[in-house]
């Protein structure tokens, strides 16, 4: 079936099954390899991708519920002004081992820093990072690169702008 | 109302209620009903199997409403959970909801998940059921019959592992709670999984109801993952109705509670365990409601 749809700020139409996941969509017809499958069940979240503003599992979405939406990838998130400092965090905090999970989790740390209400808790970080596994098992110090990014107000500000940049409806 | 072909997949995309019930009383297969689709495409059997997909999303009275009336609030069966989590209605109105469903996989599948979907699944582990259970939701089933849905409670539309009471043709449209009274209210939820985020329940239990100076005039408990249709603890409502809350009478009510659980054992757990914990829960949330008085 046609499919239309705005992947990071790219109108794409596309021929495809109905039923394709949007993960092999991204990295099969789009070559946007940035998002990993880990476990192709929700669990693992390394496929996690904005789809019209929020954090999904980009391994259960299909292709027919995607008409008209808008879904931004790593790819798309490394273009906001706020990425370098969601990389900085991550990389002086030691933040990436192996490296697989990490586009999905540094797409939820967008998600969660948008949302969040200052001074957040390793508890609230905890719960809103639970949808993303690290086999390498460094979560100590990403919650660390995460707390520290929540302590910033103009980072916490420049990504609410970033955001609204990209999800607001023209 | 657009229909799309390839490889023997159809999609009907219907854009509001009339469309969808018309699709479904002219449909001669079995139709799929699709919402956030987080179960449906992790279960590859069924996922595979499924041919004619009915899409919910583009039908804005089932994945958009969220309404609130005079007696309580009405959801739509395709609302995604985390509308649910973040609605100041539900949020204030029915807490152990919200509670019930921030348990539900991650943010990611709270994004996605639905009400609906929950129910539909038919698994005994299901987050929501025993919580619509204890807060007596009505689900209301489409198509509608004369410009009406049908109505149904939890513990009917349940009939085990699986298996729910909905006909080839018929889907859950939404789900109306009704708004208990907040006075001297009390409510429970707790799941024990093998860890927080992204677990199925090994077991779980929500109880809801209300307490006046130590008596309990109304006590509604239902266990999930423990019992293959999700239903009230009515033995133990009983032994607990109308009386003052005290030790003697949460022993009563936990060995009743005892006698009605049927756990089984499967990969997430077994059975003694499920047995064991379902009943130190019901303990629990009794004596956070016990006053030291009664101890």
């Amino acid at each position: 079936m046609k499919i239309k749809m705005k992947v990071n700020n790219k109108q794409i139409e596309l021929n495809i099954s109905p039923k394709k996941r949007l993960l092999d969509i991204l990295r099969d017809n789009l070559g946007l390899i940035g998002t990993k499958e880990g476990c192709g069940k929700g669990e693992c979240g390394a496929c996690t991708v904005l789809l019209d503003g929020k954090r999904v599992n980009s391994c259960l979405v299909p292709a027919f519920q995607l008409e008209g939406s808008k879904v931004i990838t790593i790819e798309g998130l490394e273009k906001w002004k706020s990425f370098k400092s969601i990389e900085r965090a991550y990389i002086e905090n030691g933040a990436v081992q192996c490296g697989f999970c990490i586009s999905g989790f540094v797409v939820s740390t967008a998600a969660f820093l948008n949302e969040c209400s200052p001074p957040v808790t390793m508890d609230e970080i905890k719960h809103a990072m639970g949808g993303n596994l690290c086999r390498c098992t460094g979560y100590t110090k990403i919650m660390q690169a995460i707390q520290e990014l929540a302590n910033q107000k103009g980072i916490i500000q420049q990504i609410q702008e970033d955001w609204r940049n990209e999800f607001s409806t023209e | 109302m657009s229909l799309a072909q390839n490889e023997k997949i159809k999609v009907y995309n219907p854009q509001n209620v009339a469309e969808l019930d018309q699709i479904v009383k002219a449909s001669k297969e079995k139709l799929t009903f699709v919402a956030g689709a987080t179960d449906l495409m992790a279960l590859e059997n069924e996922w595979q199997k499924a041919t004619n997909l009915v899409n919910l999303k583009k039908v804005e009275e089932l994945s958009q409403k969220i309404e609130i009336h005079s007696d309580g609030i009405l959801i739509g069966a395709a609302v995604p959970m985390s509308e649910i989590i973040n609605h100041p209605w539900i949020i204030k109105r029915f807490p152990i909801l919200v509670e019930g469903l921030k348990q539900v996989g991650s943010v990611q599948i709270q994004n996605r998940a639905t009400l609906g979907g929950n129910i539909a699944n038919g698994s005994p582990a299901g987050d929501s059921l025993p919580i619509l259970t204890v807060l007596d939701a009505d689900i209301l089933i489409g198509p509608q019959k004369n410009g009406r849905f049908g109505k149904l409670k939890m513990y009917h539309l349940h009939r085990g592992p699986g298996k729910v009471r909905l006909g080839k043709k018929d889907y859950i449209a939404h789900i109306f709670l009704p708004f208990p009274r907040e006075e001297n209210q009390f409510w429970y939820f707790r799941k024990v999984g093998q860890r927080d985020a992204l677990a199925i329940s090994k077991v779980s239990l929500a109880v809801f109801g209300w307490i006046t100076n130590g008596i309990i005039e109304e006590i509604r408990i239902s266990p999930g993952a423990v019992t293959p249709m999700i239903g009230r603890a009515f033995m133990s409502e009983a032994i607990l109705n109308g009386r003052v809350l005290d030790k003697n009478q949460i022993e009563n009510a936990k060995f009743a509670f005892n006698k009605m659980v049927k756990p089984i054992t499967d990969i997430r757990s077994n059975k003694e365990y499920r047995r064991k914990i379902c009943c130190e829960l019901l303990q629990e949330a009794l004596y956070k409601q016990c006053t030291e008085n009664c101890l």
